[in-house]
C-alpha cells in the first residue's frame, strides 16, 4: 500500500513536470494552429540557458527563470515571425517538415556547442526531500507542482480578463472573424507563439535543477508533451494538466508493475488509442481529426 | 605494398578498374604505412570516440618516433563512423580509396560489428580496442583481432565479485545475498546483463530480480522501489551516467540501501558521476571496468609515462580510462606489425597469434595471447570502489591499491 | 461520335504507349541518366564510389517508396522506419532460424510490412494532417522499443549479425559491385512502381482524394480503399528495401533499424526532390547523399553536429523557399527543353472515343426514392420528413429560399449524409432498387453529383479534373482521356482542357463541376446550383446542355435560384421551406400555390396581394 501511493505521489510530480512543459505546446496549438515539432527543442534552449546563467553566474535556477523567460518568449516569437507566418497559408506538410527541420537543426547545433555531455547544475536545496505521509518527494518537484497550477491559472485570468488575452481568444476562436474586428492577427500569432515558448522557458528553468540537460533532451520529452496534449483536447489548458497527471501516474505504474523498459510502450499505446477511438481528447474538448 | 594492394584490390573486385591507380601504390612501397582509424569523432558517442581515438594517436606517435614499422612511418587516415551505415562506409572508404594496411577501432560495439564485416570480406586485419560485444570475435573471421575484455568478461568479475569480494568483506555466505540485476536496454546494458544472468546461474546465487528500463528515463523510482521491495542486497547495474546519477540518488530519495551496487564502468567510472551524486552518497560504490589511472604502477608498468605524454599532449588530464586502454592495444598490434614477416593480412595474423605477453606487462596491466578467434586471453577488467572521492583499484591483488570497504553510502 | 478527333489523336497513342515510347526524350533521357548511376561507379571501380552508388539507390528507393503514401496519398509518414525495419529483421530472422535464402525471406517480410502498413493506416487515415504524423512516429517508438524488448526474437539490443555466407544465394559479396546491381534493381523497381501508380487509375484517385476529400467520393473514388492500397504499395516496397540493406549492413540493431532520424531523411530526400512527383524523390536523394558522404570527408572529426545542422536547416530553407522541391519549382521549364529535343512534346495517349454508357430502364419507372427523411444537428431539423421522389427521364427542380434544406436532403440523396431517420433508394444498373450507404457506392450506382461550392482538383488540368470522374467507367488511362474528352467537348471546356483547374473563371469552375460528373456517366444526375454565377449565355447552354442530358436517358434533379431556368427545364417541381416539402407539381401550379408565394415573399406580400 505504501508503496502504491509513493508511486502515485511520484506520478503526480512526474505529471507536474509533463504538464509545466505541454502547456506551451497547447497554447501554440491552440491560437496559432501549428504543431510545433520543434517544441522539445525550446525546452532544450531554455536548459542550457539555465545552465550557463547557473554555472556561469552562479545564478540560482528559480532567478535564472526570469530572464530564461524572456529569452524563449524571443525566439519563439522570431520563430513565429520568420519562419511560420510565412507559411501559415502553405500545406500542411511543408509546416510539418519546418519545425521537424527547425528541430534536428537545433539538437544539432546543440551538439556543436555543447557537445554530447551531459550538464547539470547542483542545487542541493531543491533536491531536498520532503516527508508527506510515508511517500518521499523533492522540494523542485512541490515547486513545479505550484508553478503549474499557477500557470495554468494565471493565463486562464489573463485570457478572460485583460483586452489582449480577449483578442488572443477570439483569434483563437475565429481568426477571419477577429480579423474582420480589427483584431492585428499576425502580431497576435507572434505574441502568441512567443507566450507559448516563454512557457517552456519557465518549465527548463524548473527542471534544470532536476535533470541533466543534453542536445536531445527535447526529443523525449517532447513525445511525452504531444501524448499529454492530445489526451487533454488539444486546446484546452485544464485538459492538457488532467492528461499531464493521467500520464505520470501510469508512467510511474506501468514502470512498476509492468517492466521499466516498457512505460514509453503503455502510454504511447494510450495516445494512439486516443488518436483513433476519441480524436477529440478524453474530455472532448478539440479535434485531431477533420 | 604492391603486392598488398593488389589482392586488397582483387579482393574488393574491382582489379580491372584498378590497374590504372597501381602507380601510386607502387610509390607508397618505401613511402609511409597507411592505418586507419574508425571511432564515431561526430553524434552522440563524439566524447569517447574521440578519447579512445587520443590513446591510438599517443601509440603512433611513439612509434613513429622510434622509427616507425620496418623502417617506415605510420600514417593514420580518420573515419568518422556515427551509426553502423556511416561504419560500414567508412570502412568502404578506408580499404579500397585510402588502401590501409589495417584498421584500429572502434570505441561502440555496434559499430565495430558493421565495420568488420566489411575489412573481413576485404581481407584487411582489424584491431579492435575498445568495444566488448563478445559476438565481435564470435563469428569466426580471421582478421579481427581484439585486445580488450568483452562483455562476459565484466560480467564474470561482476557476478565474481559478489562471491569474492563482497561476501568476505561483510563476512557472509554469498549464497545468503539477494542479488539484483538492472540493465539500461541498449546494446551494452543487454549484452552484459545477459552474461550476468548465466554467471549468476552457474555460481548458484540467489537472483531476484532483472530490470531493464531506457537510458533516457528521468525517473527510476519504479526500479528502485522494486528493488527495495524485494529485499535486494546486492544490485548489479550496467549504465551509462546520466542513469547511474538518477539511480544513486532516488535510492537515498527513496531510503534504500543496499549492502552494496557493482556497476559495469559506464557511468560508474567518471568522475563527473561522483561529483553529481555526492562523493559521500558514492562512497563504496563497486564498478568493474577497464584499467583505470588510479592503479598500481607496479601492475600496470607504463601507466605514468601514459599520462605524462597524454598531459603534455592534449594539456589535460584523461578523460576516462577509454584512451589508456586503446593505447595498450595499439602498442601490442603496432609490435605485432614490426615483428610480421611482411605487412599482407596472413603475415600480421600470424604475427598476432605468436604474442606473447603476460598478465601485468602492459600499461593496462594486462597481458597479451590472442586465441584463434582473434580475442585477448589475458584482459580481464580489475575491480575498483570509490573511496572517499576517488576510484581506486581493489581487485586483483596484483594492481589493487586498497582491500575492499563493506559500505555503500556513509549518509 | 467525332470522328476526326479519333484520327487525329490516333497515331500519338501508338508512339507514347507505356515505356515503349523510346523515341520520347522524357524516357530516353531519363534512362540515360539513371544508367550513370550504375556506369560511373562501374568504371572507377573504387568501392568507395560503389558504395555511394549503393547508398543513393537504396535512398532514392526508399524516398520513392515514401513517396507512394506521403506524396501521391498525402498521408504524411515520419515513422517509415518500422517498414524498412520489419524487412530487414525479417529477412535476417527467416535466414538465422529457417536457413532462407534473402532472396525468398525478403517476400514474406514485405507482406507482413503491407500488412502492419494497412493494420496501422487504417485507424489513422482520419487524423489530420500532423496528427497522422505523430501517430506514425508512436508507431515508430512502440516498435523499436517492443524489438528492443523482446531481445529473444530480435536479438534485442544487442542486434543481428547476418552470416557471412558470400555467394548470390545469401545475397552476401566479396564483390561489391553485385550490391549495386541489386540495389539499382530495387531503385527501378521502387522507380517503376511510383511511375506506374502516377499514371494509372489508382494514382488520380489519390490525388483525387488528397486534394478534395468529397469530390473524390462523389467521382465514386473508395477513399481509404485507394489510401490503403497506396500504404500497402509503399510499407512493402520499403521492406524490400530494408530487407536489401540489412545484407548489404549484416548488422541489424533496433536504433538503426527503427530510427526516426532515417524516417525524416527519407521523407527529407522526397520534399527536396518534389513531393508527389515521380521523379523528385530520386533526385532529392542524387543531390543529398553524395553531398552529405563529401561532408562527412570535409567536416567530419572537426565539429559534431555540423552536418546534422546543415541537414535540418537546409530543411527549413527548402520548405521557406521551394516548398514544392526541385522538380515542382524547376520541373515545368526543363520539361519544357526537353521536350524540344528530337521525338519530344508527343500528345498523350488517348483511346478512340467511345459512346457513353447507354441508360437502360423504363421511361417513368422510380428510380431515386427518398422516404420520410429527417435530418437533425444538433437541436435543428434541417429536413423534416421529406420525401421525394425521381422517375426514369424527368428533370426534378427543387427550389426553396435560402436555409431550407435543400442541400441537406441533397446530400442525403447521394450518401454523404445518413438521414437521422427514414430511407434513400437507388434503382441499380441491374434494375433493382438498392440502398447503398456511402457516397463512393451512390456514385458506382450511377447517382452523380455537383457541390454548390466547386470542389475543383487545383492542381490538375481541366481535363484531368474530368478524368477523376472517367475513371468511374473506364480503368485504363487512355480510354478514361477519352471520355473526358467527350465530356469536355459536350459543355463546352475543350479549348481549356490543359489549363490548369485553380486558373478557371468562376463560371468555367462550375461547368467543371458539371462535366467532372457527367464523365462517372450517370444515370441520375443531381445538381446543386450549377448556374449560379454564369453569364446569360452560358445559362442558356447549361440549359440546353442539362436537356441535352436528359434526352440521353439520364434522370436530372436540380437545385437552382435562378427561377426562369428552372422553371423552363423542370417537369415537376419539389418546394422546400424549413426543411419540409410545402408544394409539389408542375412548374405552372407551383408558381401559383399560395404557400409557395408566402415562404418567398412572406406572408404579408401574400395578404396585400389578396390571394
Amino acid at each position: 500500500m505504501d508503496i502504491l501511493v509513493q508511486l502515485i505521489v511520484n506520478g503526480i510530480m512526474l505529471g507536474s513536470m509533463y504538464a509545466i512543459i505541454s502547456v506551451g505546446l497547447t497554447l501554440i496549438f491552440g491560437i496559432v494552429r501549428v504543431v510545433n515539432f520543434a517544441h522539445g527543442e525550446l525546452l532544450m534552449v531554455g536548459m542550457y540557458a539555465t545552465y550557463l546563467l547557473g554555472a556561469k553566474l552562479g545564478l540560482h535556477p528559480y532567478l535564472a527563470a526570469f530572464p530564461v523567460v524572456v529569452l524563449l518568449f524571443v525566439v519563439g516569437a522570431l520563430i513565429q515571425r520568420f519562419m511560420i507566418q510565412p507559411l501559415l497559408k502553405a500545406e500542411e506538410h511543408i509546416q510539418i517538415f519546418a519545425t521537424v527541420g527547425l528541430s534536428t537543426a537545433l539538437v544539432n547545433l546543440a551538439l556543436l556547442l555543447f557537445g554530447a555531455d551531459l550538464y547539470s547544475l547542483q542545487v542541493p536545496s531543491v533536491r531536498e526531500s520532503l516527508r508527506l505521509g510515508g511517500s518521499t518527494l523533492l522540494v523542485g518537484q512541490a515547486a513545479m507542482l505550484l508553478c503549474a497550477v499557477a500557470l495554468i491559472g494565471g493565463l486562464h485570468v489573463f485570457m478572460h480578463t485583460t483586452p489582449l488575452g480577449r483578442a488572443v481568444r477570439a483569434t483563437a476562436q475565429n481568426r477571419n472573424a477577429a480579423l474582420l474586428m480589427g483584431v492585428p492577427v499576425e502580431r497576435i500569432y507572434i505574441f502568441a507563439f512567443g507566450l507559448g515558448s516563454a512557457c517552456v522557458g519557465l518549465a527548463s528553468a524548473l527542471i534544470m535543477p532536476l535533470i541533466p540537460v543534453t542536445p536531445t533532451i527535447g526529443s523525449y520529452f517532447v513525445l511525452t508533451a504531444f501524448v499529454v496534449v492530445v489526451l487533454g483536447g488539444m486546446r484546452s489548458l485544464t485538459g492538457a494538466f488532467v492528461g499531464a497527471m493521467i500520464i505520470g501516474i501510469v508512467d510511474s505504474l506501468s514502470g512498476y508493475y509492468i517492466a521499466p523498459d516498457l512505460k514509453e510502450v503503455v502510454y504511447f499505446a494510450i495516445f494512439i488509442a486516443i488518436l483513433v477511438f476519441k480524436p477529440t481528447g478524453l474530455f472532448g474538448l478539440g479535434r485531431g481529426t477533420e | 605494398m604492391e603486392s598488398l594492394t593488389r589482392r586488397g584490390a582483387l579482393a574488393g573486385g574491382v582489379a580491372l578498374a584498378a590497374a590504372p591507380l597501381l602507380g601510386s601504390a607502387a610509390l607508397a612501397q618505401s613511402g609511409p604505412i597507411k592505418v586507419g582509424a574508425l571511432f564515431p569523432f561526430s553524434g552522440g558517442l563524439a566524447l569517447l570516440g574521440d578519447e579512445s581515438y587520443r590513446g591510438v594517436e599517443i601509440a603512433i606517435e611513439e612509434r613513429n618516433a622510434a622509427g616507425g614499422v620496418k623502417g617506415r612511418p605510420i600514417q593514420v587516415v580518420r573515419g568518422d563512423a556515427v551509426d553502423p551505415n556511416q561504419a560500414v562506409g567508412e570502412a568502404r572508404r578506408l580499404t579500397s580509396v585510402e588502401r590501409v594496411t589495417c584498421i584500429f577501432g572502434t570505441f561502440s560495439s555496434s559499430l565495430c560489428l558493421a565495420a568488420t564485416q566489411v575489412t573481413e570480406l576485404a581481407q584487411i586485419p582489424y584491431f579492435e580496442l575498445g568495444a566488448i560485444s563478445d559476438p565481435i570475435t564470435e563469428r569466426g573471421f580471421r582478421y579481427i583481432f581484439r585486445t580488450n575484455a568483452t562483455a562476459s568478461g565484466f560480467a564474470n568479475m561482476m557476478v565474481d565479485s559478489i562471491r569474492d569480494a563482497v561476501a568476505p568483506a561483510y563476512k557472509v555466505d554469498p549464497k545468503s545475498l539477494k542479488v539484483g540485476i538492472i540493465h539500461e536496454d541498449s546494446l551494452y546494458g543487454q549484452t552484459v546483463a545477459g552474461y550476468q544472468k548465466k554467471r549468476v546461474q552457474e555460481l548458484g546465487l540467489n537472483l531476484v530480480e532483472t530490470l531493464p528500463y531506457s537510458a533516457r528515463s528521468v525517473d527510476l523510482t519504479p526500479v528502485v522501489l522494486r528493488l527495495k521491495s524485494a529485499g535486494v542486497d546486492v544490485v548489479l547495474q550496467t549504465s551509462y551516467q546520466n542513469d547511474t546519477v538518477l539511480f544513486f540518488r532516488q535510492m537515498r530519495e527513496q531510503g534504500y540501501r543496499p549492502r552494496a551496487a557493482i556497476g559495469a564502468g559506464g557511468g560508474y567510472s567518471l568522475r563527473d558521476t561522483m561529483e553529481a551524486v555526492g562523493a559521500q552518497h558514492m562512497e563504496g560504490a563497486l564498478n568493474v571496468d577497464f584499467t583505470q589511472f588510479r592503479t598500481n604502477p607496479a601492475g600496470a608498468p607504463g601507466i605514468e609515462e601514459f599520462v605524462r605524454k597524454y598531459q603534455a599532449k592534449y594539456n589535460m588530464a584523461p578523460r576516462s580510462g577509454h584512451s589508456l586502454c586503446n593505447y595498450m592495444g595499439a602498442v601490442v598490434f603496432l609490435d605485432a606489425m614490426q615483428a610480421a614477416s611482411d605487412l599482407r593480412a596472413a603475415a600480421i595474423r600470424e604475427a598476432v597469434l605468436a604474442v606473447d605477453k603476460p598478465v601485468g606487462s602492459t600499461a593496462t596491466g594486462w597481458g597479451a595471447k590472442f586465441n584463434q578467434a582473434g580475442q585477448n586471453e589475458r584482459a580481464d577488467p580489475f575491480l575498483m570502489q570509490w573511496q572517499g572521492g576517488e576510484l581506486v583499484t581493489v581487485f586483483p591483488a596484483s594492481a589493487a591499491m586498497a582491500p575492499v570497504k563493506p559500505v555503500l553510502g556513509t549518509a | 461520335m467525332d470522328a476526326p478527333a479519333t484520327a487525329r489523336t490516333a497515331p500519338a497513342t501508338r508512339s507514347a504507349e507505356g515505356l515503349g515510347g523510346l523515341t520520347n526524350p522524357r524516357v530516353y533521357l531519363s534512362l540515360i541518366a539513371l544508367s550513370l548511376l550504375l556506369i560511373l561507379p562501374l568504371v572507377s571501380g573504387s568501392s568507395f564510389l560503389i558504395h555511394v552508388a549503393v547508398t543513393i539507390c537504396v535512398f532514392a528507393a526508399l524516398a520513392s517508396a515514401w513517396n507512394i503514401m506521403g506524396g501521391f496519398a498525402g498521408q504524411l509518414s515520419l515513422g517509415h522506419a518500422v517498414f524498412y525495419g520489419i524487412g530487414g529483421y525479417g529477412t535476417a530472422l527467416l535466414i538465422k532460424h529457417f536457413g532462407l535464402s534473402p532472396w525468398i525471406g525478403m517476400w514474406p517480410a514485405a507482406l507482413l510490412a503491407a500488412l502492419v502498413g494497412a493494420a496501422i493506416g487504417y485507424p489513422c487515415f482520419r487524423l489530420r494532417g500532423p496528427f497522422f504524423t505523430l501517430a506514425t512516429i508512436a508507431f515508430l517508438q512502440v516498435t523499436r522499443l517492443l524489438a528492443i524488448h523482446f531481445g529473444d526474437v530480435t536479438g534485442g539490443a544487442a542486434g543481428l549479425i547476418v552470416p557471412l555466407n558470400p555467394g548470390w544465394a545469401w545475397m552476401i559479396f566479396y564483390e561489391k559491385v553485385n550490391y549495386l546491381y541489386i540495389a539499382f534493381g530495387l531503385l527501378l523497381l521502387a522507380l517503376g512502381a511510383s511511375w506506374w501508380i502516377r499514371n494509372s487509375r489508382l494514382g488520380y484517385a489519390l490525388i483525387a482524394v488528397r486534394e478534395r476529400e468529397e469530390a473524390a467520393l462523389a467521382a465514386g473514388i473508395n477513399n481509404s480503399g485507394v489510401k490503403l492500397r497506396a500504404v500497402m504499395a509503399s510499407a512493402g516496397l520499403t521492406a524490400l528495401v530494408g530487407a536489401f540493406h540489412a545484407m548489404y549492413l549484416t548488422f541489424l540493431e533496433p536504433e538503426t533499424m527503427f530510427s526516426l532520424t532515417l524516417s525524416i531523411e527519407v521523407a527529407m530526400y522526397a520534399l527536396i526532390g518534389g513531393i508527389g512527383t515521380v521523379s523528385g524523390p530520386l533526385l532529392g536523394a542524387l543531390l543529398v547523399v553524395p553531398l552529405a558522404e563529401a561532408a562527412r570527408g570535409w567536416l567530419g572529426g572537426q565539429a559534431s553536429g555540423l552536418h546534422g545542422f546543415v541537414y535540418g536547416a537546409a530543411l527549413v530553407i527548402i520548405t521557406l523557399t521551394m516548398p514544392a522541391g526541385l522538380v515542382g519549382t524547376f520541373g515545368r521549364r526543363i520539361g519544357g527543353w526537353i521536350d524540344r529535343l528530337p521525338g519530344g512534346g508527343a500528345a498523350p495517349a488517348v483511346a478512340p472515343l467511345l459512346p457513353p454508357r447507354p441508360v437502360e430502364g423504363r421511361a417513368g419507372e422510380t428510380v431515386l426514392e427518398g422516404r420520410n427523411l429527417v435530418r437533425r444537428f444538433g437541436g435543428l431539423v434541417a429536413t423534416n420528413d421529406v420525401s421525394v421522389t425521381l422517375r426514369r427521364g424527368e428533370i426534378l427542380g427543387i427550389i426553396g429560399p435560402n436555409g431550407a434544406g435543400k442541400t441537406t436532403l441533397f446530400n442525403q440523396l447521394s450518401g454523404f449524409l445518413a438521414p437521422s431517420s427514414g430511407t434513400v433508394a437507388v434503382r441499380g444498373p441491374d434494375g433493382e432498387m438498392a440502398a447503398p450507404r456511402n457516397p463512393d457506392e451512390f456514385a458506382r450506382l450511377g447517382v452523380g453529383r455537383t457541390f454548390q461550392i466547386v470542389q475543383p482538383f487545383g492542381k490538375l488540368t481541366v481535363l484531368e479534373n474530368i478524368m477523376i470522374g472517367a475513371f468511374l467507367r473506364h480503368s485504363g488511362v487512355a480510354e478514361a482521356r477519352a471520355a473526358a474528352l467527350r465530356v469536355a467537348r459536350q459543355v463546352g471546356l475543350e479549348e481549356l482542357a490543359e489549363v490548369e483547374a485553380r486558373n478557371l473563371p468562376i463560371g468555367g469552375l462550375k461547368r467543371l463541376e458539371v462535366a467532372r460528373t457527367l464523365a462517372t456517366e450517370p444515370s441520375i444526375l443531381l445538381l446543386d446550383e450549377v448556374m449560379a454565377g454564369q453569364s446569360q449565355a452560358d445559362t442558356q447552354r447549361m440549359v440546353a446542355l442539362i436537356r441535352a442530358v436528359r434526352d440521353s436517358g439520364v434522370s436530372v434533379i436540380a437545385i437552382e435560384h435562378n427561377m426562369h431556368a428552372i422553371m423552363s427545364i423542370s417537369d415537376r417541381i419539389v418546394v422546400i421551406d424549413s426543411g419540409r416539402v410545402i408544394a409539389e407539381g408542375e412548374p405552372r401550379a407551383v408558381v401559383r400555390d399560395r404557400a409557395v408565394i408566402e415562404a418567398y415573399l412572406g406572408e404579408d406580400y401574400v395578404d396585400a396581394q389578396g390571394l
